[in-house]
């Protein structure tokens, strides 16, 4: 009889063991995706509930959607477009989120020594990526003067932007997603979300850790992927950071053997050839955004330099397929096997 | 019955309690184990046909040996709404939010959870 006492113990205690393990309100992961920014933005969050995670997600795709009115350079309604239209005319008043974007780029250009641009606009709509179509260099050269960041004038007290000659262009484009993830993740901190991951098409915020404990896991694209599937050439943890890629097979076209992508020197007009992709690792995604455009100019050797000068990581795999990287990732990334 | 229970020794009993406790907590166990799915995934014959992602309401017509399936996902769940095969198994599934509908005579799977290749490389985000 004792021996039953100690069983009925030992399986009741099992049970209830058990049981609780059904009704903790463990934190969970949740995810969404939505069409933004001309993009596939997708927001995953920890939570305990998934009524909260829901709401805070919706709300910061409403944050992505309204700065994207702000900044969106094929619309009309735009800020930026009023910026454009108002070249060499007269300056335009611009919310803060657009301000601070224009502001960040010009800190970027600065940084890099013109390596970014944001006034790489003129340039940029020469070519028809879609369509194979290449500039003739008199074109190229002809609004080559345009683009230089240093005629985009701000005036933070009255928060107005002018950009100094008619038909200079700014756009956005090689920094603004960045923006987005950054202004993502604050919302999502705001609302008491504590870990999540955001991520605007490449550009990855992620912050705080998994469920599980761990750092969150990013794959960075094998810029030469034979298939269409998302194939991975490295990996990194990640945690309060974020990360971004700038590759030449984003968009590009292949004319006589030659390969011409959207990534153009802002000094010359045509495309830089030294890297296939880069990647940075930074606190904010507006700088990671920004410089792995910049890095990718520069090259590698230059690249790597300016990534440690600026306190950054970056991996640069550079035209031949060799990997570079900063000190800072050494021990961190993965590289995939099959490379 | 009740000459069953009465038959049974205390032993008998707690086995019983303790094997319908792990069959319940088993069940919310697995669904903790299996995170939120964000996407669809079509496989037909073997191979994945569609990758989609579960919070854009759409209709999809499938088509298989028994004429097209109609696979409906809408409000982050997903069934197949018409199917043409005799047993009907897929139909009577009826909406899931995560894991898995099988259709064997049409040799269609379709899966719930996070993109399949991306779990097996344990990859959270891509960059690039």
């Amino acid at each position: 009889m004792p021996n039953y006492k100690l069983l009925m113990s030992l399986t009741l205690c099992l049970c209830v063991m058990l049981l609780s393990s059904c009704f903790s309100n463990k934190p969970l992961t949740y995810k969404k995706s939505k069409a933004l920014l001309d993009t596939f933005v997708t927001i995953t969050v920890v939570n305990e509930s998934r009524e909260k995670a829901d709401a805070a997600i919706e709300n910061a795709f409403n944050v992505i959607e309204k700065y994207g009115d702000l900044i969106n350079f094929f619309s009309d309604k735009s800020e930026l477009s009023d910026i454009n239209r108002n070249a060499g005319i007269h300056e335009v008043r611009v919310s803060p989120e657009t301000l601070d974007t224009i502001e960040k780029a010009i800190y970027v250009s600065e940084k890099s020594g013109g390596a970014f641009d944001p006034t790489i606009g003129p340039e940029i709509k020469l070519w028809d990526f879609l369509n194979k179509i290449k500039p003739s260099d008199a074109d190229i050269r002809k609004n080559l003067p345009l683009v230089n960041y240093k005629n985009i004038i701000i005036d933070k007290g009255k928060s107005t932007v002018f950009l100094k000659k008619k038909d200079m262009l700014l756009d956005l484009g090689g920094i603004a997603k960045g923006y987005a993830a950054d202004l993502a993740v604050l919302d999502l901190k705001e609302k008491g979300i504590n870990a999540g991951l955001v991520a605007v098409a490449g550009d990855v915020r992620a912050f705080g850790l998994k469920p599980d404990k761990k750092p969150w896991v990013v794959g960075i694209k094998n810029p030469r992927q034979k298939s269409n599937d998302d194939e991975i050439i490295a990996r990194i943890p990640l945690s309060n950071k974020a990360i971004s890629t700038s590759g030449d097979y984003e968009r590009f076209f292949v004319m006589d053997g030659q390969r011409f992508h959207h990534l153009l020197i802002p000094q010359t007009g045509y495309p830089a050839y030294t890297c296939q992709s880069v990647t940075v690792i930074a606190d904010k995604g507006v700088m990671t955004d920004g410089f792995d455009n910049a890095m990718f100019v520069l090259g590698p050797e230059k690249g790597i330099e300016l990534a440690t000068k600026m306190g950054m990581d970056a991996m640069i795999i550079d035209n031949k397929g060799d990997i570079h990287t900063t000190a800072g990732l050494q021990g961190k990334l993965t590289i995939e096997r099959d490379h | 019955m009740k000459e069953t229970i009465k038959n049974t020794t205390l032993a008998d009993r707690l086995l019983f309690i303790l094997l319908i406790s792990v069959s319940i907590a088993g069940i919310f166990i697995s669904r903790d184990a299996l995170s939120q799915g964000s996407n669809v995934i079509i496989e037909i014959d073997g191979k994945p046909a569609y990758t989609l992602p579960l919070y854009e309401n759409r209709l999809v017509p499938v088509g298989g040996p028994y004429g097209i399936t109609l696979i409906e996902i809408q409000g982050g769940k997903v069934r197949v709404k018409q199917a043409h095969c005799r047993n009907q198994i897929c139909v009577r599934e009826g909406w899931i939010s995560k894991g898995v509908i099988v259709c064997l005579p049409n040799k269609l799977v379709i899966i719930v959870g996070g993109s399949k290749k991306d779990k097996q490389q344990g990859i959270d985000a891509i960059t690039g």
